[in-house]
């Protein structure tokens, strides 16, 4: 990998590499601010053509997806497109990954910034000839006239000397974009060549470990030293430094420690539902109200728990510091390296310029890696025992200390008119707020918008047409460290919206698939604050589903099929029908089909990937284990007791994506989580007729 | 302890505390780091190596164990059917996993030439990959098998 300082002085120098800079994505687009490239380009004469971009890899196959991008704008040859992970830095000052938002952050400017280069080269090639420019095409990383033909490598020189056009024109029809594309990191995996955090060595590097308080909010009361270690007491807890990694997990257990539980001592699960019960008796705040308040002739209600989760990467969090007077360099699989660079320079009383942050591929990430605490505590530990430290979380730490899912209560209630019609809808979730990076204003927790965008994604967002709609949320302050996981606020939302839909469909007699039909008629568009909800894309999601799921095709006695359906950020549209079968109260989920409709497609490979992934992911959720608490500390500690879904509890899974259209792709690795858990329950009901209202599903 | 062990084929001295954790010998004193930590004891399926042609978890081998013995870390493949099939499969996410399941399905085949998604689901139901491959994992081992038995 080639290092900033190297990129940077070669990109000034001008030749003989063609290197241009731009903005992918990020929270400064379309902000009137000065020009602040954070991705770059550059053709080198040997024909390699490098796109540094900054968004961490951690499985969802962005490397790909953007080079596939750049690589059909720029007509490159697509076996000499390299990617590299971008550090932040003034020239890359707004870096992250997260929200399904890579792909359709960056898909503009990654064309625009293919289309330049493109154009360039193009122009170098027809000065060269001397030949109008428009007598040229570029293909596959040459420029070719009437039988000759230069490669790209030939023209960089020539080309970094030319004007940069101000408004190159796209190509009409696209190569790569829409095709399937295997992952660029794909022969660094099954060699085991690829880098993740815990795999870095740096010279005269320490292995460190930390024992922490088991309670949430508990101290260290004291300690004795370990023979053979270095013993410190660090924020968290006691940091273990040792020569190699098992010297340090061994002196785990051979560490005296006496622990302050804290003043959460007394906390448990039982005590947090209280809690979410006794709130649930707060009006809290109105985040939607459709209609004028109606008084239905027959009214359901029903209450839905959802409990808290670990992300659970496989590779642990884990982090190298080498921490010295005047500056840091960290080495960290990390989603967010400006936060990290920020934060640590905080800690270490150092301007953020002096932090250097390498980003390393991620075992993992599903929101977790937004965190920078296993960060600040690498450099904690490394200022103290003045060495590069590499600090690695054990699973139970990761399990115990991470931070989690939030739980929530929803309280549904639907109304039927005289006639049988839906007309009244109430959905008021009761939860607590993010605060593990941070917490909220107080202007923003006195401001009711707030807990639309921040609390209640798939709550007030109910793409379902209903004359009376009132969504609320209740929030429940507390100490448990919560922050964002795969489809963040989503997935408990929907999991009780699509859920009592399907109680309502039956309430009313009506298929479920074809009740959802019903409700998604005019008018077509659902606006709310930014969101924009399209209806009759997601009912040509669901009519494909109909046919593609073989629904109403009668199933055997014990088995049935459920149907769920999403609209994430307002633009990826997923509908999911799982089959079950529930054997002596034991749930097989058989087979699931999706129907995926996320604008244009950049890589169906990827997509479907992610679909996959997104169902694996909210199967767990559904039939494994949840994160519970007793006396202040987190139960589990192993993929025994927090299991997640193996590979004969995998259903077969069959994915259909609704042809392109429009000219813009949306995200997709958060929108496949939400309706896979509903589908599975409405699809046990229909095969027991048992509701589930509360995760993960147990004694049927 | 010193000891002696064969590793993808070449013979390596280590000098380390003699219940240190193949996994360990393997990351920090070979800097093998193909083979990852997951949980540390045996369930995840991360750290996963052939001894002799059968999958072992190395991070439950003890260095006093793997003295003197055989092993091949996924460094220690070329070109393997399992690789090759893995890629053709676009198999891997985040890939942090992928290396346990490599090797044991490397052990299945050796066993088991034709297995059946039973047999498959069997030798891999050990193995948490949390990105969700399992699907793939099941149509790269049979693509796999295929490969070998062409050969």
């Amino acid at each position: 990998m080639r290092t900033r300082r190297e990129f940077l002085g070669i990109a000034l120098l001008g030749g003989p590499a063609l290197a241009l800079a731009f903005r992918a994505g990020g929270a400064d687009a379309g902000e009137k601010t000065p020009f602040r490239p954070n991705a770059w380009i550059r053709i080198d004469p040997d024909d390699i053509v490098t796109l540094t971009v900054g968004k961490s890899e951690m499985g969802q196959g962005v490397r790909t997806a953007l080079a596939v991008i750049l690589a059909d704008e720029l007509e490159a040859d697509w076996r000499n497109v390299r990617v590299v992970q971008a550090e932040p830095s003034a020239q890359f000052p707004n870096l992250g990954t997260g929200g399904s938002y890579s792909v359709r952050g960056s898909f503009r400017a990654l064309r625009r910034a293919g289309a330049t280069g493109r154009e360039m080269l193009v122009a170098a090639a027809a000065a060269a000839w001397g030949v109008d420019r428009a007598a040229c095409r570029a293909e596959e990383g040459t420029v070719i006239h009437e039988g000759k033909r230069f490669t790209y490598g030939e023209l960089t020189a020539a080309a970094a000397k030319l004007p940069v056009p101000a408004d190159p024109p796209l190509k009409r029809d696209f190569k790569l974009v829409g095709k399937s594309m295997k992952r660029i990191d794909g022969p660094d995996i099954v060699t085991g060549q690829a880098r993740y955090g815990l795999d870095v060595k740096v010279p005269g590097m320490r292995y460190a470990t930390i024992v922490r308080p088991p309670a949430l909010g508990g101290s260290i009361k004291s300690f004795e030293a370990v023979d053979g270690v270095d013993v410190v007491r660090v924020s968290a807890g006691v940091a273990i430094v040792a020569d190699r990694t098992w010297a340090a997990l061994k002196a785990r257990d051979r560490l005296k420690v006496e622990f302050d539980a804290g003043p959460h001592a007394g906390f448990s699960s039982a005590v947090y539902e209280q809690l979410l019960a006794d709130a649930a008796k707060d009006p809290g705040y109105l985040l939607r109200q459709d209609g004028t308040t109606t008084t239905p002739a027959r009214t359901l209600e029903a209450t839905y728990h959802y409990p808290f989760y670990a992300h659970a990467t496989v590779e642990p969090m884990n982090c190298t510091a080498d921490v010295r007077a005047d500056r840091a360099e960290l080495w960290v699989p990390t989603q967010a390296p400006n936060a990290v660079q920020k934060e640590v320079a905080r800690l270490l009383g150092l301007s953020p310029e002096r932090i250097t942050v390498h980003v390393t591929l991620l075992g993992g990430g599903f929101g977790r890696r937004l965190g920078w605490d296993y960060a600040l505590e690498a450099a904690e530990i490394s200022k103290a025992v003045k060495a590069p430290v590499q600090l690695l979380w054990t699973r139970s730490d990761d399990m115990k200390h991470g931070y989690f899912q939030a739980a929530s209560r929803h309280e549904m209630s639907g109304g039927f008119d005289a006639d049988g019609k839906l007309v009244a809808w109430t959905h008021k979730k009761i939860a607590s707020l993010h605060n593990a990076r941070g917490t909220p204003t107080q202007a923003e927790l006195d401001d009711p918008n707030y807990y639309r965008d921040s609390a209640s994604w798939g709550v007030y967002d109910i793409p379902y047409t209903i004359p009376n709609i009132e969504t609320r949320y209740v929030r429940v302050p507390t100490h448990v460290p919560l922050g964002p996981w795969r489809a963040v606020f989503s997935p408990s939302s929907t999991f009780a919206r699509e859920c009592f839909l399907d109680e309502l469909a039956h309430a009313a007699g009506a298929d479920p698939l074809e009740y959802r039909l019903k409700l998604l008629q005019a008018p077509d568009v659902l606006a709310i604050d930014d969101l924009k909800i399209e209806r009759p894309r997601l009912r040509a999601v669901l009519e494909l589903l109909r046919t593609k799921s073989n629904w109403g095709k009668p199933l055997p006695s014990g088995h049935g099929r459920g149907v769920a359906c999403n609209v994430y950020d307002g633009v990826t549209h997923v509908a999911y029908a799982a089959e079950v079968s529930v054997v002596k109260g034991q749930v097989h989920v058989d087979k699931v089909v999706g129907v995926i409709d996320c604008g244009l497609i950049v890589n169906p490979l990827g997509v479907v990937a992610q679909a996959e992934s997104g169902i694996v992911w909210g199967l767990s959720s559904a039939l494994k284990d949840a994160i519970t608490f007793r006396d202040g500390g987190v139960e589990q500690s192993t993929y025994l007791d927090f299991d997640v879904l193996r590979i004969d509890e995998t259903p077969k899974i069959e994915i259909h994506l609704v042809p392109s259209h429009g000219d813009e792709p949306y995200g997709i690795g958060e929108p496949t989580v939400p309706p896979i858990v509903p589908a599975v329950a409405n699809a046990i009901f229909a095969a027991t007729g048992k509701r589930v209202r509360r995760l993960p599903i147990r004694d049927l | 302890m010193k000891a002696r062990l064969i590793v993808n084929g070449r013979e390596v001295s280590v000098d380390a505390d003699d219940d240190t954790p193949l996994l360990w010998v393997l990351r920090d004193e070979l800097r093998l780091t193909g083979t990852k930590y997951g949980c540390g004891a045996g369930i995840c399926g991360a750290c996963t190596v052939l001894q002799g042609g059968a999958a072992v978890r190395s991070c439950q081998i003890p260095l006093s164990d793997a003295a003197g013995k055989r092993f091949t870390t996924i460094e220690g493949l070329k070109n393997h059917p399992c690789q090759r099939a893995w890629l053709a499969q676009d198999v891997a996410q985040c890939g942090y996993c992928q290396s346990g399941m490599i090797m044991e399905a490397c052990a299945l085949l050796a066993k088991t030439p034709s297995p059946t998604d039973a047999d498959v689901d069997a030798a891999m139901r050990d193995h948490v990959c949390r990105c969700g491959t399992y699907a793939r994992i099941r149509a790269a081992i049979q693509s796999a098998a295929q490969l070998r038995s062409a050969k």
